[in-house]
Order: structure tokens, then C-alpha cells, then sequence
């Protein structure tokens, strides 16, 4: 990965020989947050809540030392404020329409007995995860790392139910919308696009979680998944499924979810890129689940740094943890029980032989030869996604 | 306003057909700063998202809070006058502001 600290320095010296007071920009570790709402959400445990209307709930950083998130720790992120408070699962249909030979309405039942039946690893994760990352700040949430999850996905293929609709000639998008709408009329409603050469045989129609119902809030009873993508595409309560002949100018395609169209993916406050491109296929990351910011261990005794790691499908084969600031890298050992698409566990034993404060960072590679950056090296951009920052955790060894 | 209703949700259904009844999202009473414009804020901004959007954001300059009120109001079409949209912009940078102007 290329870094950008030369085009940080000279944007840096430029403002100073010019005395322009100009924003400088920079990525660091995102916020922790600790505050765990004690108000609890239907199906949910305690989960850090950044809001109740649209719900916004972040996990825990302890989930993540595990390679399945549990449904009940699971993020959630709606964008629009009316979400139905009923669903009637034996009345409940997916309309396919559009640029299709037959309208199709499949029902809930229809789904899970008129289709190959298939099943998906994957992790969701926010496109604006660890957004807190990045100063100034940028538009959106300021989450940190917990806005994604992994989970197993049963449903049936995309790709098969669009078949049973059958593609008209020019069919070269898919539409998904679900049935959370907005407060005023004219407020965009949350519609995402695929084009039809991005829709693998993996992108399924889901209505079973970790072999449950989806919990409400993670769109029960049916939600688009889209695995090796940000969730962004990941409609949930989905309800219609459009087929055209081309891409339809909508907000939440051409305005949210996108970053700039260079190769460093990055650009400066006061200097945007003028061209922009969809965030799609996540990049290579990984973070700490234990030990935690701020927790007091033992001098001696044995600590075992346990993580996940993931990227968009292409494969882990490589966490590398250090204990002194960077300098030396040791590799971890790694659990892959659930797929290309899935968490990668890692843990390492490490017996802290000094006092005071230690710091573990942990760095995910993938087959591609690609490594998370350190967390100054990531490169601001104006929406805040794609952090992938070497993740830090300090503890005080006592 | 909406109360607590976690005690429904435990009662409806059984532990895997978690949703035949109604799902009740918990409404939490954010605390917002009283001053001149807070009545015109809770007018405006809750109709849409909880106070929990501006509070997560963090103390930030005068054109983050304007360009906000600006994306609202052009982006997602919240119907604000133009007198308020001033109002909700000076009352943000006032409570929730961190000095600068940008």
C-alpha cells in the first residue's frame, strides 16, 4: 500500500509558506467508546447506542474476540426514521418487477421451500466503520471499530429468484429497497443498486441469522447479502427488488457511500477530488478484542491477545502483533472455521516482562500481499470510510 | 410520547418467532441544552432523527453546524424555513460548538 506522507508534507509546507490557515487533515486511532446504554433494544443485549430514531447501536469491542458475533450483539444502522412496528411473516412478500418477463411476488414460505436452500459466512461491516478516525471530522456517524459483525447467512441465491422472474434483454441493474421510510415525502428513501455484473452466485436473499429469525432491527424477516461488500448494499426488511435497464440517479448511491476516485483513495478538506466512486469490497483489516483500552494486568502472567481479522473474500494469511511500538512483528495464530468471507480468529500468547504501559497492535495481511497501513497513514477522505488503521489497544502492566 | 415497552417485547411470541407482535423501539430522552432556539430545534431537527445525531458529533465549528443544517434542509429535504435554519444553526454552535468559525 502506498503511503501518502509525502503529499502530507507538502500540503503542510505549502500552508505554512503561504500563511494560509488551511485545515489540515489527519487519521488516527478511532474513539473508543465505552458508554454501554443500559437501555436495552428489542432482541438486543446492552450495546453502545449512538441513537434511538433511526436506531444506531454499536457492539461492544469484547465481541470481537470471537469469530461468530452473537444476533443479540450485532450492530444496527437504519437511515430512515419510520421502520414498521409489524411484520406478518405469513403474509409477508418480495416483489421482483421491472425489466422482467413475469412480476414475481414470493412469499416468505416460497422462499425457504421453492429454492435451493444456501448458506453464507460474512462479515458486515459498516462502510463509515471507525469513522471517529478521521480530523476534522467528517459527515456521518462517529462510530468506532463495532459497526460490523459476522454472521451465518441462510437464504436462497439472488441470482435463481431473478431467474424465476426471468431477465428481459437489457437488464443491467437491481434495485433493492426495503420498508423503512422517511418522515416527509420527498426526503430520498433509502434505495441501493447492484449492477448485474457485480451480483455473484454468493449474494443471497436472507432470512435466517446465526440459524435464527434476523432480529428485527437487523431487518426481519429478509435482508440482501452482499458478502466481500460494505453493508451499505445490505437492504434490510427487504420488500421490492427492481430490474432496469439503467442506473437510476438516486441520493444514497450518488451522494452517500462514495470516496475519492484516486489511488490513494484520499483527499484533503479544503482540496476535495473532484471525482468520486462507490466504496463497494472491503479492504484488509483486522482489530483487538481483548484486552481492552485502559485494563490493568498482570506483570508475569500470561496475556492472550485475541482479534479478528477480515477482508473482502480474498483470504487472510497473515496477523502480525507487536509489543514494542512497531519495531518487531510476530505472527499470530489463526482460526479459519467459516469461509473466505468470514472473521479469521487470531490469538497470541504474550507474558509482559516489564512494568507500566504496553502496547499490542495487531496488523492483518491477505493473500494478495495487501496489509493494513498504521492508523496515520490511511489518508483523510470527506465521508469518513474505509478505515483500516492498524488497530492499537495500550493496558498498564502492574 | 413514546414509553419503554420492553416488558411487551419479552411477552410476545415465543424465543424464535421473536416478532408476531409488535416491536416497540425504545425511545430514549436525550437531554438538550435550553437557550434561545432549543424550542425551534426540537421543532424541527426530532422529526426525523433523535438528538442522539447532534450529540454524537461532538463540539464543532460554525460551518460543520451550518453545513449541517444545510444537508438537511437540500439533501434530505426537511422542510425548514430560512429564518429557522439561522436559528438552529446558532443555537447548535452555541450548546455544541467548539469556538472556531470553521
Amino acid at each position: 500500500m502506498k503511503r501518502r506522507d509525502f503529499f502530507k508534507t507538502s500540503i503542510a509546507a505549502s500552508a505554512a509558506i503561504l500563511g494560509t490557515t488551511e485545515l489540515l487533515a489527519d487519521t488516527h486511532e478511532p474513539k473508543i467508546y465505552k458508554d454501554i446504554s443500559k437501555v436495552n433494544f428489542p432482541e438486543k443485549a446492552p450495546m453502545i447506542v449512538h441513537s434511538d430514531r433511526p436506531p444506531l447501536l454499536e457492539s461492544p469491542m469484547s465481541v470481537f474476540t470471537r469469530g461468530i458475533t452473537e444476533n443479540d450483539k450485532f450492530f444496527v444502522r437504519w437511515h430512515l426514521p419510520d421502520i414498521p412496528q409489524h411484520i406478518d411473516p405469513d403474509t409477508y412478500t418480495i416483489t421482483i418487477n421491472g425489466m422482467v418477463k413475469k412480476e414475481l411476488k414470493v412469499t416468505l414460505k416460497e422462499l425457504k421451500t421453492a429454492f435451493e436452500q444456501v448458506e453464507v459466512t460474512a462479515v458486515q461491516q459498516c462502510g463509515g466503520n471507525s469513522r471517529s478516525a478521521f480530523s476534522p471530522i467528517t459527515g456521518g456517524i462517529q462510530w468506532g471499530n463495532g459497526a460490523m459483525g459476522c454472521a451465518k447467512f441462510k437464504g436462497v441465491r439472488l441470482r435463481d429468484v431473478l431467474d424465476l422472474a426471468g431477465l428481459k434483454k437489457d437488464a443491467g441493474w437491481v434495485g433493492f429497497n426495503g420498508r423503512d421510510t422517511p418522515a416527509y415525502y420527498k426526503t430520498p428513501d433509502f434505495v441501493r443498486e447492484l449492477a448485474m455484473d457485480e451480483l455473484e452466485d454468493n449474494v443471497i436473499l436472507a432470512y435466517e441469522m446465526n440459524g435464527e429469525d434476523f432480529p428485527y432491527l437487523n431487518g426481519y424477516p429478509v435482508r440482501l447479502i452482499v458478502p466481500g461488500y460494505y453493508s451499505d448494499s445490505w437492504v434490510k426488511m427487504l420488500s421490492t427488488i427492481t430490474v432496469s435497464n439503467k442506473y437510476k440517479h438516486l441520493f444514497f448511491m450518488d451522494k452517500g457511500y462514495r470516496i475519492a476516485d484516486n489511488a490513494t483513495e484520499s483527499e484533503t478538506p479544503d482540496h476535495l477530488y473532484k471525482t468520486t466512486k462507490p466504496i463497494t469490497i472491503m479492504n484488509v483489516k483486522s482489530v483487538i478484542g481483548f484486552p481492552e483500552n485502559g485494563m490493568k494486568m498482570y506483570h508475569n502472567s500470561e496475556i492472550v491477545v485475541r482479534g479478528v481479522a477480515w477482508d473482502d473474500g480474498a483470504g487472510i494469511n497473515n496477523v502480525m502483533v507487536s509489543t514494542d511500538n512497531g519495531k518487531t512483528w510476530n505472527k499470530a495464530l489463526l482460526k479459519q472455521d467459516n469461509g473466505r468471507y468470514a472473521y479469521t480468529e487470531f490469538r497470541y500468547a504474550f507474558k509482559p516482562t516489564q512494568y507500566g504501559k504496553l502496547t499490542f497492535m495487531a496488523k492483518a495481511m491477505n493473500v494478495l500481499g495487501e496489509e493494513q497501513p498504521l492508523s496515520k497513514d490511511i489518508g483523510w477522505n470527506r465521508g469518513g470510510y474505509k478505515y483500516n488503521g492498524i488497530d492499537e489497544v495500550t493496558v498498564e502492566i502492574i | 410520547m413514546k414509553k419503554l415497552l420492553l416488558i411487551t417485547i419479552l411477552l410476545t411470541g415465543s424465543l424464535f418467532a421473536q416478532v408476531k407482535g409488535n416491536i416497540e423501539i425504545p425511545y430514549i430522552p436525550y437531554k438538550i441544552k435550553t437557550g434561545k432556539g432549543s424550542s425551534v430545534v426540537q421543532a424541527n431537527c426530532l422529526t426525523c432523527h433523535s438528538f442522539g445525531y447532534v450529540l454524537n458529533m461532538g463540539k464543532q465549528s460554525k460551518s460543520f453546524w451550518e453545513e449541517k443544517v444545510h444537508k438537511m434542509v437540500h439533501s434530505f429535504k426537511a422542510p425548514i424555513k430560512k429564518k429557522d435554519q439561522v436559528i438552529i444553526a446558532n443555537y447548535l454552535f452555541k450548546y455544541y460548538g467548539n469556538g472556531k468559525l470553521k
